[in-house]
């Protein structure tokens, strides 16, 4: 804006700096295309600004007023003035190279589209055909039908179908038909056959005489149609076609090639868009138009004669025989016989029922008669037992099969003395004999002698149920001997050797209220077995089992030293059955006896949310010796540590706990044996050190522990669990640092203090392995973590334990975080001069009297070392 | 009464009588801090607040649909934790009476809630036999870990810092030391209605309904010290230790409000002690700081502050 269009619109009172005045209309730049490309294509359009387009993009219907279909300029036939007639050209010096014209010269590339779609055989995606590739058609117009054959027969098709290749990597070549070979008659009759579709009659090969030498030689089978079958996937009835003509529907079947599909009606009504209705299907058409079918839109339908000429069999060939011969048959009412049905030429036969035969009055059956008269001779030599009559009567099947040596049946108990053990059954039938003999006695008896067994009905318990049903809810646990007797019940219906006594009837119990009991135990059982499932989850089985009061029949009296003993027998029996610790709490005295003491481990999450650090459970041992086993690693590894080095002056003996021989400067390396043993005996650290680590207070460390396994999973870190953080403490520990330095001294002096052993290998080594680098990397991740976790332990010591430490475990945090800073600083300035004394180190391990300054160095704070093997 | 020099006496008379809650009262509940106000949750299924040194109700929070039976307040007494017979823990903002979450997954009432000490988890004890610790701070609707080792219903909880400790009919008090690791069961032999440790968590102090209070020693599971002498035998009387731990206390079934000098366990007198409220006394407790002040709820629907006659 120039100075004097301001003064001048100041003049006329515009605010000169508004956005108003200072809007710009200049436009600089080509905008950018609208983000319109990635409009969804599947999107809904209305059906008036749908357009139809051909797969060249040319739009093909304009409707009525624009033109109608394939109107306009662009879409004119073939060229820019649209279709003009052909001019006279004369052709009199070419006339051997005329040919009739064919209706094909006369189509458009669409109608020469539908053409070839309308002769497709089978499906174009399934390229089933050995033949329809080379299927005389528009694209050849020169070849004559003889070179077409010729070239069907001969050449092999462009793509081969996988049954063709299989084929041909069993021998089979092209043109040379399937199935051993045949002779030239046989082949007529095939010819025939084929060609006529009936069975060729016999005297059809001595008809044509050929030439002798042609019968001298086999041919090749020619090939066969193939059935091809329609599924049928429509719920039209048998033999039905959709959209059938008047004429087919009254089973006037036009030639071979009807076509299955809808013949739509000529002209006008029917629109891309519409799909072909009832009512425009050409009812009148008889079948006259085949070769094309006037739909709105292909809808690729099977022709009838969908078939593919593959080898024969002569089943096969029946089978192509058969449809034609079916098309025209007919039923005797005059009813079309189903294609793909053959009337039968024989009549049905009838099944012929021939009267009884009169049964002479008084007539026995007796089939030993009959045998009398025709085995006369065994009779003679037949024993007693085998006299057919004796079969039914006295032997039952089991008995039979007994003797036979058949092992029984399994079936289901039938009485209760099937349950009964010997001895018990025994004693049962003396009872019985005894009863029997002194029955004027006892007025009682004779309910008490065991009832037919065939009164007695056992209900069936599955065993399973009755196992649930034994471990579930006691439902009479008021009435112990009722519960005895449904728990023998249950047993009995466990299996047939069961521990438990079996179940009978009580001396003075009817048969009926027997069964009545057993059957109530049936349905107990049915109904107590314990739930399954999610519901049993629900639920907890009381510490104490209430049986609920004993109820006393009638009008009870009880005399004043019944109940005393009684409960006095109570308390006896209470006190028998109570547990030790039970009885210490009732005598009051509380204390080991009534504690139990069992590991626990609270879930992550809550010692975050409590502050407190998680405990590192160790699953079988309990908590006072979970510091165990680290130490017996360490004596294992000092083991092989003895084992593999050859150096003298290592004195393992040292420190009991303490793993000091290890020399310093090969931790880490390539040299260092005992590297990968390490690995398999590692252990990863808890989770929460790594959270006190690296996480902030706030933050979820989901994620990071995923990122922290899954570097496991890349490669399994390659750490000597016990060293380093020992060495580092070390370093830390003023005392121990001063001492191992002093020992060091004797070694080219090499300072504990910046030495990190773990930096070198990285120097050295890591150019030459390239595959191991990797996992060095990892190792150095985890050394550094190693060194923060021995500083984080180094900062507790100093604070007095962790006792001390965790009231404000924030404060110590951030500590710690400026104390690792240090440290990592030191760890990157380190990294860079190797110090010369190192690789003197390397080869010579520290002498003996190092480590026992360093154990004892170390062993000052025992708490302090104690952290940090935990952190292992 | 004459303020009397030694041991502190118990506040025994009368100050204020809240008495708006239409039925038993199943707990009252001092809030954090100062301790001014006082928390009630009763069986008519509504949680008040009240002003305990002026007597009068602030406000009512009703959402439950069945009995409260426990309250926490947390730290910055700015929202509380409130369970009941609809199984389910609902957390309450104070300042505006709603309801900021309901946490539900146990299977039974739950008896017991308590927060931990920053409200960051609480913890619930259920009929369903088991505690289980709830995350506050994640929308998370499991918990973040069950306690199922008791065998019948979770009556009293305690939430210490690192601590849990739960009381369950089955005659138990379990600890959960979530620094050890460790689970320690002690077995009192009745069912245990209350469990309220010590400041220095040392000791324990359980009500178990054989009438009896025991001082048991959290290190060893020794009984210290057994406070006889009132009757409690079917319902939860929570017992609660006296000003500067000097002594227990307890209502009992009937009414009275029981004192014991806590090292010798002898009845401080009144003994007997008056009858104070109609019907059992469900809940004790003392002011947290202030010696004057008690409150004590009962099952006859009124919730009684108790201070010295002269500090009124």
């Amino acid at each position: 804006m120039s100075s004097r269009l301001k003064r001048k619109l100041g003049d006329l009172g515009v605010d000169t700096s508004s956005s108003r005045a200072n809007e710009s209309f200049c436009l600089i730049g080509t905008p950018l295309p609208p983000l319109e490309k990635s409009r969804d294509t599947g999107e809904f359009v209305p059906l008036w600004k749908q357009d139809v387009r051909d797969e060249k993009g040319r739009r093909r219907l304009h409707g009525a007023f624009t033109g109608g279909f394939s109107a306009g300029y662009f879409n004119t036939v073939g060229s820019k003035e649209g279709w003009a007639p052909s001019t006279f050209v004369s052709s009199r010096g070419e006339k051997a190279k005329q040919k009739v014209a064919r209706p094909e010269d006369f189509m458009d590339e669409e109608d020469l589209q539908e053409l070839r779609d309308s002769r497709k055989l089978v499906d174009t995606a399934d390229e089933m055909d050995l033949t329809g590739g080379a299927m005389p058609g528009v694209d050849e117009p020169e070849k004559d039908s003889i070179a077409a054959t010729l070239q069907a027969s001969l050449l092999p098709p462009p793509t081969e179908s996988v049954g063709a290749r299989i084929l041909k990597k069993m021998g089979w070549r092209i043109g040379q038909g399937i199935g051993p070979r045949i002779t030239l008659r046989q082949r007529r009759m095939q010819d025939y056959e084929l060609s006529s579709g009936s069975k060729a009659p016999s005297d059809l090969a001595d008809v044509h005489d050929d030439h002798e030498e042609a019968q001298k030689h086999t041919y090749a089978r020619r090939d066969t149609k193939l059935l091809l079958v329609d599924r049928k996937d429509n719920s039209h009835g048998l033999g039905y076609s959709p959209g059938m003509g008047l004429h087919e529907s009254l089973g006037v079947k036009g030639g071979k090639g009807v076509s299955a599909g809808p013949n739509l009606a000529a002209g006008f009504g029917l629109g891309a868009l519409n799909e072909a209705d009832e009512d425009d299907l050409d009812v009148y058409d008889g079948g006259l138009h085949h070769n094309r079918r006037r739909e709105a839109y292909d809808i690729i339908e099977h022709n009838d004669d969908d078939t593919v000429r593959i080898g024969s069999k002569s089943e096969r060939a029946k089978k192509s025989q058969v449809r034609p011969a079916s098309s025209t048959s007919y039923f005797r009412d005059g009813q079309p016989v189903l294609v793909g049905f053959v009337l039968s030429d024989k009549p049905v036969a009838e099944d012929r029922l021939f009267p009884l035969p009169d049964v002479p009055k008084g007539w026995a059956p007796d089939p030993r008669r009959v045998w009398d008269i025709n085995n006369k001779e065994n009779i003679g030599q037949r024993v007693a037992p085998n006299i057919p009559g004796k079969w039914d009567s006295r032997i039952s099947a089991d008995e039979r099969g007994s003797l036979l040596g058949e092992t029984p049946l399994p079936s289901g108990p039938r009485s209760v003395f099937d349950f009964m053990s010997q001895k018990d059954r025994q004693r049962l039938q003396n009872i019985a004999a005894g009863k029997a003999q002194v029955q004027a006695q006892p007025p009682a008896a004779p309910a008490s002698v065991p009832l037919p067994p065939e009164t007695i009905r056992i209900p069936r318990t599955e065993p399973h149920v009755a196992q649930a049903a034994l471990r579930g809810f006691q439902p009479f646990a008021s009435d112990p001997a009722k519960q005895s007797r449904y728990n023998s019940y249950l047993h009995s219906q466990l299996g047939e050797d069961s521990a438990g006594p079996p179940l009978q009837p009580l001396p003075d119990q009817r048969t009926d209220a027997f069964n009545k009991e057993v059957e109530d135990y049936a349905k107990a059982a049915l109904l107590f077995k314990p739930i399954s499932g999610a519901m049993a989850g629900r639920f907890t089985s009381a510490a104490v089992v209430e049986h609920g009061p004993m109820i006393h029949e009638g009008l009870h009296t009880p005399s004043a030293e019944e109940m005393e003993r009684k409960e006095v027998e109570e308390r006896k029996k209470e006190e028998e059955s109570i547990s030790p610790k039970a009885h210490a709490a009732r005598m009051g005295m509380y204390g080991p006896l009534t504690r139990e003491t069992t590991p626990w481990q609270p879930a992550k999450l809550l010692c975050k949310r409590f502050k407190v650090k998680d405990p590192e459970l160790v699953p079988e041992t309990p908590e006072d010796t979970a510091a165990v086993p680290p130490a017996s690693e360490w004596e294992q590894q000092k083991q092989e540590f003895a084992a593999s080095t050859s150096t003298g002056g290592v004195g393992i003996g040292g420190g009991a706990k303490r793993e000091g021989p290890r020399d310093i400067s090969n931790i880490g390396l390539g040299e260092d044996e005992d590297q990968g043993r390490d690995t398999l005996t590692y252990q990863r650290p808890a989770m929460d050190v790594f959270k006190a680590i690296f996480a902030s207070d706030d933050e979820e460390s989901e994620d990071e522990t995923k990122v922290e396994e899954e570097e496991e999973n890349i490669s399994p870190p390659q750490i000597l669990p016990a060293e380093p953080s020992i060495i580092t403490e070390s370093t830390a520990t003023p005392s121990a640092s001063t001492s191992t330095s002093l020992v060091l001294g004797r070694n080219e002096l090499v300072d504990l203090n910046t030495f990190k052993p773990t930096f070198i290998p990285r120097e050295g080594k890591a150019k030459k392995e390239k595959d191991k680098e990797r996992g060095r990397d990892k190792e150095k991740k985890e050394k550094k973590k190693k060194e923060k976790r021995a500083v984080l332990s180094f900062a507790m010591d100093e604070e007095g334990g962790e006792e001390t430490v965790l009231p404000k475990p924030k404060k110590k945090k951030r500590k710690d975080q400026d104390n690792r800073r240090d440290d990592d600083d030191d760890g990157m300035w380190v990294e860079k001069p190797a110090p010369e004394a190192v690789n003197v180190l390397m080869f010579a391990p520290p002498p003996s009297s190092a480590e026992s300054a360093e154990s004892t160095a170390g062993g000052g704070p025992p708490k302090g070392r104690k952290r940090a093997v935990d952190f292992m | 009464m004459a303020p009397s020099r030694g041991p502190q006496q118990l506040a025994r008379s009368l100050h204020a009588s809240l008495d708006n809650h239409k039925g038993p009262v199943n707990v009252a509940r001092y809030a954090k801090g100062t301790a001014k106000y006082i928390l009630t949750g009763g069986q008519d299924r509504t949680i008040r607040l009240w002003n305990a040194s002026l007597g009068t109700e602030i406000k009512v929070f009703a959402a439950h649909g069945y009995e409260v039976l426990s309250i926490s307040v947390a730290h910055d007494n700015a929202k509380f934790a409130s369970s009941g017979g609809d199984r389910s823990i609902f957390i309450w903002d104070v300042a505006t009476g709603v309801t900021t979450r309901r946490i539900s997954g146990h299977m039974g009432k739950i008896h017991a809630v308590e927060f931990n000490e920053d409200a960051t988890v609480v913890a619930s004890g259920s009929f369903d036999s088991t505690v289980r610790l709830w995350d506050l701070r994640s929308q998370n609707r499991q918990a973040i870990q069950v306690l199922d080792e008791a065998r019948d219903a979770v009556q009293t909880l305690h939430v210490g810092s690192t601590t849990i400790i739960a009381g369950s009919v089955d005659g138990h008090v379990r600890t959960y030391d979530l620094r050890k690791g460790e689970l320690r069961s002690d077995y009192i032999g009745h069912a245990v209605t209350s469990v309220v440790p010590t400041q220095d968590n040392q000791t324990y102090l359980v009500t178990t309904l054989d009438s009896h209070i025991r001082l048991m020693d959290a290190t060893t599971g020794k009984m210290l010290n057994d406070f006889t002498g009132h009757s409690n035998e079917a319902y939860r009387c929570r017992a609660c230790f006296g000003h500067g731990e000097a002594s227990v206390i307890c209502g009992d079934e009937k009414g009275m409000v029981w004192e014991w000098d806590l090292l010798d366990a002898k009845v401080l007198p009144p003994n007997p002690p008056p009858k104070v409220h109609q019907k059992v006394i469900t809940w004790t407790e003392h002011h947290p700081t202030d010696v004057n002040e008690m409150i004590t709820s009962s099952a006859d629907g009124t919730v009684k502050v108790w201070r010295h006659p002269e500090s009124d």
